[in-house]
């Protein structure tokens, strides 16, 4: 929308007010609770029960930092996070661009058949699939190893991403792909010389979702490793709650460590992702 | 030749590229189990002690057995607890446990039926290990499937401050005393509470370590024969108590939801005034709040009783896989953590008592709590009734929603009997 | 049932009218052919081997007694369904569920849509937009494990909230939100409102970024209100965004199960007791993988429902 309802003086004063009371009302309670976060990082275990609740105590340290920062397997866990929620993105990006290609610019039998099942896979309940899944990655030698990780996440994220970049390549002309024929190319340069440079932002916003899926994911990233050297962040982050008490501080800092490099990744794609996110979808 | 055929080898090669990027990342992951070049062979062992004992002290005692025995390469496979069991579970159902495992008497049954851990006693047997040291042996029809290594007792911890404040002069030793001195340190006001009851039906284990345990250390039992038999006077007595206490509002609020956790984390914050705790949490609280001044005492029992008294405990279990294929090995570190020395020296840094009956425990280097702990321990009898016994967690979590039920007066306690007894019943 | 385009096809491209007829020889029609099955093959390949196998183990184990636990498992028909389905614990599960899921769909809905429009407004400066954007995105940041633990302690009995809710005074007395059964549903849906609106709210908030102005200028001219330029203008032209989130959010939130696992664990009293937790403690507690498969295949069937709506919804959008 563009400045056209600044029209009159007054009430718009008052609407600015009102709309940033609103926006300052909404981020207290999406930020409070990311601010206890942090402030419990900061606090000495025994202090986090304190009462009255402190946002700041007397036992203020880095230490919880310090001990995750220090140590070799911590560090391993957010190393593991970083190379499957990395290989998880370009891996979903190029099967799903390949994939989206495939439904949006031909018609082939099944085509119906296969739409459904990818659209009825996020319908599986994945605590359901622990079990057979497990005995299924042991079969094919994916326990415990990056690559059953990287593909199990894959499958989460794929069905959106190929939604997605299917609706984005339909919002593009033909008569792109058909020129580049003329040319002398076929339908991989197509594909690669001209859909994918314009589709960047569309690439973005998936990539970035793909990413905090894979970053975040809990349950299989739990079940299906079972040595410290394969173990992602969200585990790491489990294994600070003991059989008989929490790390609150350190579990803390670590959660908050573990959200930067996906903030880092927001700020640096916003623009693009919130462009991106939809305008496959609207396109009148 | 159309232009367009080239899109598909070019489309396979890329592919390619992307299954060989995978294939090399396999590369990354750990070495496959089995046996060595020289004979040597290796045997996994998953456990959650690892991270509860100091740093570097399992891997000490891993070590020394390495070096006793040279052709035996162990590796260690350590997870908290709480993520074990999840791990175990499906690991077992897939026929794919570890060579050697940590237990916990709760999955012994299970997993036994499932044939997924084997039968130690042929094994202890082919080594000739004598077997008569052992404190007790975890049985499922008649046959050995869990060694406790490692016992840790559940007796009463008491913060002397907060009793003090109270106005009461030693820790309670029966039931009058006790619900005297939970309503004095309740009336401190404040946040204060005189105990806590987790019974959070996720990890139902309150149910043994909180509830039953009123049972038990007034010489009560919740089986026949092998059998449920929770409609019983000593159990029916215990629940009544236990209702008593929530009424008069001696207990930490948000019991129904609390998790363990909780319960230490409130204890050690000095928030409620006495717990049953494990022994093995005496480090922990003492790292978190070195203020604290508390101690530990026997289980209060009924006014009137006067035999020994049990107490809960809890085990770090040994069993070894029944699809292993070096179970002979496997039987070697079982022994080795068996031994008297070996198990005397696990047991003083894991702060529990032995499994191996001749061990003695190094209480020199220990918290004197532990001295006073293990003479509790002798004057009365190991009791956890839920070892062994089949659906052990969901027995709990059956017990679990009816008592809750009774504590929210939706029903009295002779129907959250009535209604566990059937439940069991079906178990069984 | 019109299911003859969905999402996922193109925008009424016909292939076969578009291809030059010069290049209409035998090999040409082949790859031609081909070449969709080549590019949507790594797709299918993976979702058959990772999905469609273990689905089918699923509803194999579902037919079986004793599953998985037993050696020789036997076929049992349709046993395990009729004792899933006259389970009570199960019919409370599904009664659970379906308040949560409705109950967390509207709200990420209606606030996610709220900020979204709080963000989109012209009256504020680009930099404070981008700086409370940031802010209103922090819970998806989190893994759920994390949020389950926060709002434990920020919902303790004496937590930071019970003790904010008393010193304004709306309290008298700590509630135990998580452990009290007549709030313990609330208190699990609101955390989940918390850690899901942020997807809700980028989603709409680029919807909202694609509403012409041109449409709202004339609705405006012809002198309709705020409200009437939002009802008339605004909403019909995301509706199809906020259905096909709607949906997705409904089969999300269905299986949810990490949060209420470690929140409540399904209690007070099977207050927060949904289809997942049941699932789980069949499973894992109970050892009965039978019953939890039986009772996973008739979530599956329940969310392919759903599914199938999203699908449909996504025909009638193109």
């Amino acid at each position: 929308m563009s400045d056209v309802t600044v029209r009159h003086g007054r009430p718009n004063h008052w609407l600015k007010a009102a709309a940033f009371t609103g926006l300052v009302i909404g981020a207290l309670y999406a930020g409070l609770p990311v601010l206890w976060m942090l402030a419990t990082s900061f606090k000495g275990n025994g202090e986090v029960f304190a009462v009255p609740p402190k946002l700041i105590t007397p036992g203020f340290s880095l230490d919880a930092y310090t001990a995750i920062l220090t140590d070799p397997a911590r560090l391993r866990f957010f190393m593991n996070s970083y190379i499957v929620a990395i290989a998880v993105t370009l891996l979903t990006l190029l099967t799903a661009m390949l994939s989206a290609y495939g439904f949006s610019r031909y018609e082939f039998p099944g085509k119906k058949l296969i739409n459904i099942a990818i659209v009825s896979v996020q319908a599986v309940p994945p605590i359901t699939l622990v079990i057979p899944y497990f005995g299924l990655m042991v079969a094919l030698g994916l326990y415990n190893t990056y690559p059953g990780l990287i593909l199990t996440h894959m499958v989460f994220t794929l069905p959106y991403a190929i939604i997605m970049m299917t609706a984005y390549f339909n919002t593009l002309p033909r008569e792109l792909d058909e020129a580049v024929k003329v040319d002398g190319g076929n339908a991989w340069t197509a594909l690669w010389r001209v859909l994918v440079p314009i589709s960047v932002p569309g690439i973005v916003a998936v990539g970035v979702y793909t990413f905090m899926i894979s970053w975040n994911e809990y349950l299989f990233a739990l079940t299906l490793t079972r040595t410290d050297a394969m173990r992602t962040v969200p585990i790491g982050i489990q294994l600070l709650m003991g059989q008989h008490s929490y790390e609150w501080n350190q579990m803390m800092a670590m959660s908050i460590l573990g959200s930067i490099p996906v903030l880092l990744l927001f700020l640096l794609f916003q623009r693009r992702f919130i462009g991106g996110l939809t305008s496959g979808a609207v396109k009148d | 030749m159309s232009m367009r055929r080239r899109g598909g080898p070019r489309l396979l090669a890329t592919l390619g590229t992307a299954a060989a990027m995978v294939v090399a990342m396999s590369g990354c992951s750990g070495p496959a189990p089995g046996g060595g070049p020289t004979g040597e062979v290796t045997i996994e062992f998953a456990q959650w002690w690892e991270p509860e004992l100091p740093a570097g002290s399992f891997a000490g005692l891993i070590d020394e057995f390495q070096k006793e025995n040279p052709t035996i390469k162990v590796k260690l496979l350590s997870a908290p607890f709480a993520s074990t069991q999840q791990q175990m579970v499906a690991a077992a159902a897939s026929g794919q446990l570890p060579d050697v495992v940590g237990l916990d008497g709760a999955w012994v049954s299970d997993f036994a039926k499932q044939g997924a851990i084997a039968d130690l006693s042929p094994l202890l047997k082919a080594d000739n290990f004598p077997e008569d040291q052992l404190a007790s042996q975890v049985k499922v029809n008649g046959k050995t499937y869990m060694i406790p290594v490692v016992n840790f007792v559940y007796p009463l911890f008491v913060n002397n401050d907060l009793l003090q404040q109270a106005g009461v002069s030693k820790a309670p030793t029966n039931r009058s005393e006790f619900l005297d001195a939970a309503k004095k340190i309740s009336a401190l006001g404040g946040n204060v509470k005189g105990w806590a009851l987790p019974l959070d039906t996720a990890v139902p284990n309150g149910i043994q370590n909180d509830v039953m345990s009123w049972v038990w250390a007034s010489g009560g039992s919740m089986l026949k024969n092998g059998k449920p038999d929770v409609t019983n006077a000593q159990v029916k007595s215990g629940v009544e108590y236990v209702k008593s206490l929530y009424d008069a509002d001696v207990v930490a609020p948000g019991a129904l939801t609390m998790k363990e956790q909780d319960k230490v984390e409130k204890f050690t914050n000095g928030q409620v005034g006495m717990v049953i705790d494990s022994l093995a949490h005496i480090t922990l609280i003492k790292k978190n709040n070195p203020s604290l001044d508390f101690t530990v005492a026997a289980l209060p029992s009924e006014d009137s009783y006067t035999g020994k008294r049990g107490i809960p405990y809890a085990s770090w279990g040994i069993g070894v896989s029944d699809k292993s294929a070096h179970k002979a090995e496997a039987a070697k570190l079982v022994e080795f953590l068996m031994g008297k020395d070996v198990n005397a020296q696990l047991s003083t840094l894991a702060n529990g008592f032995p499994g191996n009956k001749t061990a003695s425990p190094d209480f020199s280097k220990s918290d004197p709590l532990f001295k006073t702990a293990f003479d509790i321990y002798q004057a009365g009898y190991p009791a956890n009734e839920f070892v062994g016994l089949p659906k052990s967690d969901h027995l709990q979590r059956t017990f679990d929603e009816q008592l809750q039920k009774t504590l929210t007066d939706s029903q009295s306690v002779d129907q959250t009997l009535t209604a566990v007894q059937s439940e069991w019943a079906s178990v069984f | 049932m019109n299911l003859s385009s969905t999402n996922i096809e193109g925008l009424g491209v016909r292939p076969a009218a578009r291809r030059p007829a010069a290049r209409s020889n035998a090999a040409v029609v082949r790859t031609r052919r081909l070449a969709p099955f080549a590019f949507i093959s790594p797709t299918v390949a993976l979702i058959t081997v990772l999905t469609v196998v273990p689905i089918v183990m699923v509803v194999g184990y579902s037919f079986m007694d004793s599953a998985i636990v037993a050696p020789n498992p036997v076929f049992v028909g349709f046993a395990n369904y009729l004792k899933v389905l006259s389970d009570p614990t199960f019919l409370l599960a599904l009664g659970n569920t379906f308040v949560f899921i409705s109950l967390s769909t509207i709200l990420h809905l209606v606030i996610g849509l709220a900020f979204a429009m709080l963000l989109n407004t012209s009256l504020l400066s680009d930099v404070t937009k981008a700086i409370f954007r940031v802010v209103y995105i922090l819970p998806w940041l989190f893994t759920i494990a994390v949020i389950a633990v926060v709002w434990r302690l920020i919902m303790d009995p004496y937590g930071v909230a019970n003790y904010i809710l008393t010193s304004v005074g709306i309290l008298n007395q700590g509630v135990n939100w998580l452990a009290t059964p007549g709030s313990a549903m609330g208190a699990l849906t609101f955390i989940n409102i918390w850690s899901g609106y942020p997807f809700f709210m980028i989603s709409l908030l680029a919807a909202l970024q694609g509403v012409p102005t041109v449409l709202h200028e004339a609705a405006r001219v012809d002198g309709a209100g705020w409200w009437q330029r939002f009802r008339y203008v605004t909403l019909p032209h995301i509706r199809p965004v906020i259905i096909s989130m709607a949906v997705l959010d409904l089969i999300w939130t269905s299986q949810q199960f990490a949060l209420i696992w470690l929140t409540t664990g399904g209690g007070p009293l099977g207050a927060t007791e949904m289809l997942s937790t049941y699932t789980y403690k069949q499973a894992f507690s109970s050892f009965e993988f039978a019953t939890a498969s039986a009772s996973a295949v008739i979530v599956l069937l329940l969310t392919m429902i759903l599914a199938f709506f999203y699908v449909r919804q996504q025909t009638v959008r193109d």
